[in-house]
């Protein structure tokens, strides 16, 4: 990461301040290589974060614009800043499966039915990790939380038949992808895919927990467990095995297939503003 | 000068575009839908954008997200918006962002009466988020005419004191159709009082220094400045962190950059204080309009009455309370919210009273038997409610 830290990434926020032996750091490492293959610059980019470990956690690591927004509103903050900013910049999301999922849902369902360019990075630790360890919206059934006790009985948004993603995809995201943090190179190439299309990106990547997922989940901090777990329990679409919970890989690719939300209404406030100084008249 | 008979929201459009705002962000609610619609009629004509929310929530954070872009920005509801408005207004006073707000006050609490007029707002205006440790700045209309000119000067004290400004209005304001002059000329603008202040950037890399200066350029995203901004207590870098040291420079910034300048913020109108008056009676928004017709011909009558109307209503004008009087804060609401403020800045040995309405104004009959019974030492009865200590 030294290369890659020096271009990008504020030595005051590097090393992370996330635990040790977290996966958060596989997603942002992922994002950046993304960023630097695509050979994006600083100015390139203004990086928002959200509340929670993968905002937290990645708010102020970008050496460029930094803002971090209040609870599941950053694609509400988004859609406006969208519209301030130069066109080219590109809006980047790093955001937690609560934010996302959860608190921030009806926002987020909203950018991806206006096509508002964000390349939203779910950062996915399975619950709400910074509050302690309580179940989400994708904590697989059975598993036992602080809220959970009992084991998570209700059931969640990665199951095959309620897939989060599907209902973004009808919501009308443009491009959609999940992984897990260990993907690597499969990982930085769909979030390369993602930077690109202008419009409504999202990538849904799980990573391990070890401080309070893992704990809770496997009765162990032990970091080369909870990556196992994770790992073994993921596969590409079309190779599930019995046991798989999340299904990887690209899953909706629709990239700049129709009009980026704020360039639609640049667009239709240029010809109202030709038509009304045209016609002069109110 | 442009003349028309129009409505408050037509008015305050005007003022807006007039400020140089070109971004408004809402969710219909009445009586504020009237500006989200005159807005989406008017900013594109300018090059100016209009975007309709999800939920008031995502507006107020959408017009934000602008404003941290750059942008002049505004958005407008009611009371039942206003509440959803709690969590971008934290974000904008903690970032200290410039944006102007508009209430539109209704009846509540909740859905309550939608279509009249109330002033329930007066403690959330000042308090519109959670946390503490922030002041605010909140302006009170009671004409359209005001209404126009009020959001010009929200604009320009949301400049400069890099924060929300609150325009505190009510249905009577938005709603009611009255005459209106524009001006057109720099001239005209001067001629009103029009102040105007264009965006200035932050050139950071910097979030601010522990200061209570105004005038300081607000951070701006998308600049490549490096800018920082976050809803956590920032460093004066604009690093997030958790020492109650570091969280002290901030507080005192969002206290006293806009405590220790109330006189670029103060406004108020008052009438007949020269002569000790017997009651002086406060109120503001359209309550004002009957409150000052009905002290106008008290003072016909021989009566010695005077007002206060307070426009700048946060910081509360606590200055204004100096004379040992009676007071009487009439409101359009039953709590006696503003009762509270007259009854800690005014002298300890003058008395206050309250006379709430709700949904209508206070008629110039009704004052008038409040005054004599005041001035007979009588006790109030407002609608059958006997306040002991009011
Ligand atoms: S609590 Fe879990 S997700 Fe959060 S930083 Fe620690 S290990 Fe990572």
């Amino acid at each position: 990461m030294d290369r890659l830290s020096k271009k990008y990434l504020r030595a005051r926020k590097i090393p992370s301040t996330a635990c040790s032996g977290c996966g958060l750091g596989q997603c942002h490492k992922a994002l950046v290589l993304a960023l630097d293959e695509l050979e994006y610059e600083v100015n390139d980019v203004v990086w928002g974060t959200s509340i929670g470990c993968a905002g937290r956690q990645t708010f102020a690591t970008w050496q460029g614009d930094n803002f971090a927004g209040t609870h599941g509103r950053v694609y509400a903050i988004a859609r406006g800043l969208r519209l301030a900013i130069p066109p080219k910049m590109k809006i980047i999301l790093t955001v937690g499966d609560g934010d996302a999922f959860g608190i921030g849902f009806n926002h987020l369902l909203h950018a991806a039915r206006s096509n508002a360019q964000m390349t939203v990075l779910v950062c996915d630790n399975l619950g709400y990790q910074s509050t302690g360890g309580q179940f989400g919206w994708t904590t697989p059934q059975g598993i036992v939380t602080d809220s959970s006790p009992y084991g998570m009985s209700e059931p969640n948004w990665v199951q095959p038949e309620m897939d989060v993603l599907a209902m973004l995809k009808a919501a009308g995201a443009t491009f959609l992808a999940r992984h897990v943090s260990m993907d690597g190179v499969a990982l930085v190439k769909s979030l390369k895919k993602a930077v690109q299309n202008n419009g409504f990106s999202l990538v849904h990547t799980v990573f391990p927990c070890t401080t309070n997922f893992a704990k809770n989940a496997l009765g162990s901090r032990n970091a080369v467990n909870i990556f196992r777990w994770v790992k073994d329990h993921a596969a590409p679409m079309g190779e599930e095995k019995h046991n798989t919970l999340w299904r990887t890989g690209i899953y909706h690719d629709a990239s700049n297939s129709r009009p980026e939300f704020s360039a639609a209404l640049r667009d239709s406030v240029a010809e109202i503003q030709r038509r009304y100084q045209h016609e002069g008249s109110h | 000068m442009k003349r028309f008979l129009e409505t408050g929201n037509f008015a305050i459009t005007e003022g807006a575009i007039m400020a140089g705002c070109r971004l408004f962000a809402g969710y219909p609610i009445t009586p504020a839908t009237e500006i989200a619609e005159a807005m989406s009629k008017n900013l594109p004509k300018v090059g100016g954008y209009y975007i309709q929310a999800e939920d008031e929530c995502g507006a107020m954070h959408m017009a934000v997200g602008a404003a941290a872009g750059g942008m002049k920005t505004m958005t407008a509801t009611s009371g039942p918006g206003f509440i959803l408005y709690a969590d971008p207004y934290g974000w904008a006073i903690g970032c200290e962002i410039p944006i102007v707000v508009l209430n539109s006050q209704r009846v509540g609490p909740v859905s309550g009466i939608t279509g009249a007029p109330g002033q329930g707002e007066f403690y959330n205006a000042r308090y519109p988020t959670q946390g503490g440790n922030y002041e605010t700045i909140v302006l009170a209309p009671n004409s359209a005419q005001e209404a126009m000119e009020l959001t010009v000067e929200a604009f320009y004290l949301s400049e400069r004191f890099r924060t929300p400004v609150t325009i505190l209005a009510d249905q009577l304001v938005t709603d009611g159709l009255e005459d209106i002059s524009i001006p057109e000329t720099d001239e005209e603008k001067e001629a009103m009082g029009l102040r105007f202040m264009d965006r200035k950037v932050h050139m950071g890399p910097d979030f601010y220094p522990a200061t209570d200066e105004i005038d300081l350029p607000p951070t701006v995203l998308g600049k490549n400045t490096g800018a920082m901004c976050s809803d956590w207590t920032p460093t004066e870098e604009g690093y997030d962190i958790e020492t109650v040291e570091a969280h002290h420079k901030p507080s005192y910034r969002m206290i006293y950059k806009i405590r220790n300048h109330t006189d670029v913020i103060a406004r108020h109108e008052t009438l007949f204080l020269d002569d000790d008056p017997d009651i002086i009676v406060v109120s503001f928004g359209t309550a004002s309009r009957t409150v000052k017709t009905a002290v106008k011909k008290a003072r016909e009558k021989g009566l010695k009455i005077g007002m206060i109307r307070p426009i700048s209503l946060w910081p509360f004008p606590d200055e204004l309370f100096n004379k040992k009087s009676t007071y009487l804060s009439v409101e359009l609401d039953y709590d006696g919210q503003m009762v509270r403020e007259v009854e800690r800045a005014m002298p300890c040995d003058s008395d206050i009273h309250f006379f709430g309405k709700c949904g209508e104004l206070p008629t110039v009959a009704e004052l008038h038997e409040i005054f004599d019974k005041l001035l007979k030492n009588e006790p109030l009865k407002p609608e059958g409610w006997e306040k002991e200590v009011w």
